[in-house]
């Protein structure tokens, strides 16, 4: 990329914004156009629009394959705008379209990792090149229409001259003098022409008559280049100083040179067109139509805010750096004003007015906190939206007829979490395409609708967001899954004391498919428990439902913040953890007598008639010097996902708002270790995770 | 980073910060080294290698910290008040060194500096890339990059993203 | 300090654009992402001059650079095009546009034009 001296970053990231929504509008539109196959002119326009602004921004930053892919294509559908009737293979088109999407993506993916955009658009452009030529072609065989590129009022070559508003002012006596100019123009400037057009209008108002060579600038674009070699000519008299002469003749940009003379006689070339005057009046020639339809552009519901907002914009564009700094601040807020009313330094003092403020504050952080928050959900839309390309590829490979259904797509999360939402989510759906649906003639001899349904689903539950993928397949077969999970020995239970969900969610171990084959897209058996733990990294958890025939559902249960929690102090050895409030059930002390253990070492107790494991944290993260007695520790119930234990630690230290930050990338990833925060006195407590936790130390 | 190293990029080259441990003497270019702490409260975290102690609490920004001792398997020492913290920035990865002392920073001209004998034998040589000779004394300089990443430590921490 | 208005549907046209001007002494005083919204901005903040993009939704450039020099017969529109779009700068130029800037441009080539309208 060339340096203008600007610093390319904040364009890059524009660049990449930008175009990477365009891209997927574009998909969108594209794939919808196929569906209902036929091109409405809103949705052309809209295709042209966007090709073209991906075209011009590609060119500014310099990434020239992306920008001659886009242009081809924008040729190909100004042809489809122009000729509406033109005959379109729907689906031929929409491959290629797509085709190029994916090539303009992977591009832009390599430059948002800092790698170089080296691939070569040559063969998609040709195929398009191709394409375009047979549209045209097959167009001109059955149409009368002419073909619209060329310029209708091309060919004039009498010249027009203007009766300028310039009026010599009657009571002046000063005679009007006779100029002569050439102008030359910067090499490479383009549109001479048209430049040369500009500067005969600036001059318009001061002269009285006024003559040029070559004369069909405005028309004829060739004439660029006679201007280009021989330099402009104009001629013109007028009553105005010399001064003003060259003050308007100067504001021609990029000039390059330019005589000015005072003559008694135009030169005579201008002579001979002189003789063949013919007054005209300023005309506007008839325009062609190659503005874009002013149609109001449909906003088609699959399209939301779009680059080029037709509507009023009260949305702003706010770098996730900065959100990501504002909600450190925040956090750091909450840690102070808890540092501050709750300081050891006024316990057991009475103070009514410092309780009154101080719950006034923390009134306010808590809202601060809120719409800071706020500020960082982002509806699953893209996400879900993302699928129909998806769904489309692969009803075309699997020859399945599939619909996708999206509910909920407005539901709001943090952007931290949806950026890894979208790869499981795809994983899933494939899932459901390939193993899940049926084949049509399976699915009719079923009694069901040759096509299939998939649902994507997206809705709150508390504190979390539930998404659902759902299909109407031939659903999970339990024996057949118990089967081979038998055979891995992954079975702990009595199998009859299994119930179906947790049947189901053998599927999600590693390893673990009961397909015979392997397809292209799963199968490999390495891809549900990838899944799991995509989404287990961003605190969410998988639960899965399925009826044998009728189809499956898979919960993904995710949390709506990763940001801030409510957790529990606790201290352990000299170690402290932080447990999230909303996974502690209970906590109390216990005796020593009340523990049991199995012939494993494996440590439980009663309570209330049910009997929970009990886990030693000392242990689990071999910490030394804590509490090993039961009888000097605490208890401390968790649950997750019905699966409950209780935790041993030395004691309960205190009950607090924290921030959850991230453990360093360096460290590998503890499984039951959700991250770390840091405390008021600067200390670092790790935040447990009860899902993690549970899921280490039970089967 | 703070603004010192990013503008004084050229002027760093050929700049080494030394320290000790034992007996040797190491370096390595000060172009990663963001800040020298005094040695603080590292808070553990289960399941590291021996050589990474835990993580500390550094203005708000959480980094790991690594034994240097430990990593080239030498005898642990007691951290004491001359213990250091030098925090160094590699591909966009912040860590801190604990090291035993901090010496100072040596201009070494490349003329001075050998590639390192190519004896197999010698566990932490391969974190080595040249020899500094500094009058009568020799660094042993390191690679910040390999003593971060090689093998061992992509085997050992799963890749995060 | 002349004070402009950027008009173009693409925020990274805008920005681009921004970043150039500001960087050599133009002050940007409001952006529009459609024709209509240019009209309005400018009757509402009456800039020094308008960088007007041609391909626009609602209302394209040529005919808000028509509104605009019939509400202000002084006012100073540059019209930026792409390639291949010499007619519709023609018309612009006929229809009152002050100059025109190509894309892709350079800084150079901006600031030379804007400097001189």
């Amino acid at each position: 990329m060339s340096d203008d001296g600007i610093s390319k970053e904040p364009m890059l990231e524009m660049y990449l914004f930008e175009g990477e929504q365009l891209v997927e509008q574009l998909e969108e539109i594209i794939i919808k156009c196929e569906k209902d196959k036929k091109f409405e002119m809103g949705a052309i326009n809209e295709i042209f629009r966007i090709m073209h602004t991906i075209k011009g921004s590609s060119a500014m930053m310099m990434f020239n394959q992306i920008a001659l892919v886009a242009h081809s294509m924008e040729d190909l559908f100004f042809f489809i705008r122009a000729n509406q009737n033109v005959q379109v293979d729907f689906v031929g088109l929409s491959d290629m379209v797509l085709a190029g999407i994916d090539f303009i993506k992977a591009e832009m993916n390599k430059i948002e990792q800092g790698k170089v955009a080296d691939g070569l658009g040559d063969e998609l452009i040709a195929e398009i090149k191709t394409q375009l030529t047979k549209m045209k072609k097959s167009y001109e065989d059955e149409s009368t229409l002419p073909a619209v590129v060329a310029d209708p009022v091309a060919n004039e070559a009498t010249p027009k001259y203007y009766i300028s508003s310039y009026q010599p002012s009657p009571d002046k006596k000063t005679e009007n003098t006779k100029y002569c100019v050439k102008v030359f123009f910067e090499e490479d400037c383009k549109m001479e022409n048209i430049r040369a057009y500009l500067v005969v209008n600036n001059l318009e108002d001061i002269v009285e008559e006024i003559y040029y060579l070559p004369v069909d600038v405005i028309d004829n674009e060739e004439s660029a280049i006679v201007i280009r070699e021989n330099g402009f000519l104009i001629c013109f008299s007028t009553a105005v100083s010399y001064a003003e002469v060259e003050s308007a003749l100067n504001e021609t940009a990029f000039l390059r040179k330019m005589e000015i003379d005072q003559v008694d006689q135009y030169p005579d070339e201008i002579k001979a067109l002189h003789r063949r005057k013919e007054i005209r009046l300023d005309d506007i020639p008839a325009e062609v139509d190659f503005r874009p339809q002013l149609e109001t552009v449909e906003t088609s519901k699959d399209v939301d805010a779009g680059p080029g907002n037709n509507r009023q914009q009260n949305i702003i564009s706010v770098s996730v750096a900065k959100l990501d700094m504002l909600m450190d601040i925040v956090g750091e807020i909450v840690i102070s004003e808890a540092m501050v009313t709750k300081n050891p330094d006024l316990a057991g003092l009475q103070l009514e007015g410092f309780s009154k403020a101080a719950r006034q504050l923390r009134k306010l952080t808590d809202e601060l906190q809120d719409i800071v928050m706020s500020i960082r959900m982002v509806p699953v839309s893209m996400v879900f939206h993302k699928m129909n390309r998806i769904v489309r590829d692969m009803s075309k490979r699997l020859d399945k007829e599939v619909n996708l259904e999206i509910i909920g797509e407005n539901t709001e999360v943090d952007k931290n979490i949806i950026d890894h939402l979208s790869d499981p989510l795809m994983h899933l759906i494939r899932n459901a395409m390939d193993h899940g649906l049926e084949s049509k003639d399976d699915r009719m001899a079923a009694g069901k609708p040759s096509a299939g349904k998939i649902t994507l689903e997206a809705k709150n539950s508390g504190g979390d967001v539930l998404i659902i993928v759902r299909d109407d397949g031939k659903g999970l077969n339990r024996d057949k899954i118990l089967n081979k999970a038998r055979e891995r020995g992954l079975v702990h239970k009595a199998e009859n004391e299994l119930t179906d969900k947790e049947v189901f969610s053998y599927i999600l171990l590693a390893g673990f498919s009961t397909n015979e084959q392997v397809t292209e897209f799963s199968g490999r058996g390495v891809g549900m428990d990838v899944v799991t733990k995509n989404i287990e990294k961003i605190g969410g958890s998988l639960a899965i439902e399925s009826v044998c025939g009728k189809g499956t559902e898979i919960f993904v249960k995710i949390p709506l913040t990763l940001a801030i929690i409510d957790g529990i102090e606790v201290g352990v050895g000299k170690s402290r953890y932080t447990i999230p409030t909303i996974s502690i059930r209970e906590s109390f002390r216990i005796d020593e007598k009340d523990v049991t253990s199995d012939g494993d070492g494996n440590e439980m107790i009663m309570i209330r008639g049910q009997c929970y494991p009990v886990l030693r944290i000392h242990r689990m993260f071999n910490i030394k010097n804590s509490v090993t007695r039961i009888g000097d520790g605490i208890m401390v119930m968790i649950e997750s996902d019905a699966k409950i234990a209780c935790l041993f630690v030395d004691k309960l230290v205190g009950e607090q708002q924290v921030v959850v930050k991230a453990l360093p990338r360096y460290l590998k990833k503890v499984q039951g270790i959700a991250g770390c925060t840091i405390l008021g006195d600067g200390g670092i407590s790790l935040i447990l995770d009860a899902h993690g936790i549970l899921a280490r130390q039970l089967a | 980073m703070s603004d010192y190293i990013e503008t004084a990029e050229d002027t760093q080259r050929g700049k080494f910060l030394t320290f000790s441990i034992g007996k040797e003497a190491y370096g390595f270019e000060i172009k990663y080294v963001t800040e020298i702490i005094g040695i603080q409260d590292i808070t553990e975290v289960p399941e590291l290698p021996n050589y990474v102690k835990g993580i500390i609490n550094l203005r708000g920004k959480i980094i790991p910290v690594m034994d240097v001792r430990l990593r080239f398997k030498k005898e642990p020492r007691e951290y004491n008040d001359r213990t250091c913290i030098v925090v160094i920035d590699i591909r966009d990865i912040s860590i801190g060194l604990i090291v035993d002392h901090v010496a100072e920073v040596l201009v070494i001209p490349p003329e001075n500096i050998v590639p390192p004998p190519a004896i197999k034998t010698g566990f932490h040589n391969r974190y080595i890339k040249g020899i500094g000779k500094v009058g009568t004394e020799v660094k042993l300089l390191l690679d910040c990059d390999k003593l971060l990443n090689d093998e061992e430590i992509d085997a050992l921490s799963n890749a995060v993203e | 300090m002349k004070n402009v208005l950027i008009v173009d549907d693409t925020m990274f046209m805008r920005l681009s654009l921004k970043t150039m001007l500001e960087k050599n002494g133009f002050n940007v005083i409001g952006e529009a992402a459609n024709g209509a919204i240019a009209v309005e901005k400018y009757q509402e903040l009456h800039p020094d001059i308008v960088t007007m993009d041609i391909t626009m939704p609602v209302v394209d450039g040529l005919e808000a650079l028509r509104q605009i020099r019939a509400i202000d017969g002084q006012a100073k529109v540059v019209m930026v095009s792409a390639m291949g779009q010499e007619v519709m700068i023609r018309n612009a130029v006929m229809a009152g546009a002050k100059n025109f800037i190509v894309k892709p441009f350079t800084e150079e080539s901006v600031i030379k034009v804007l400097s001189k309208v």
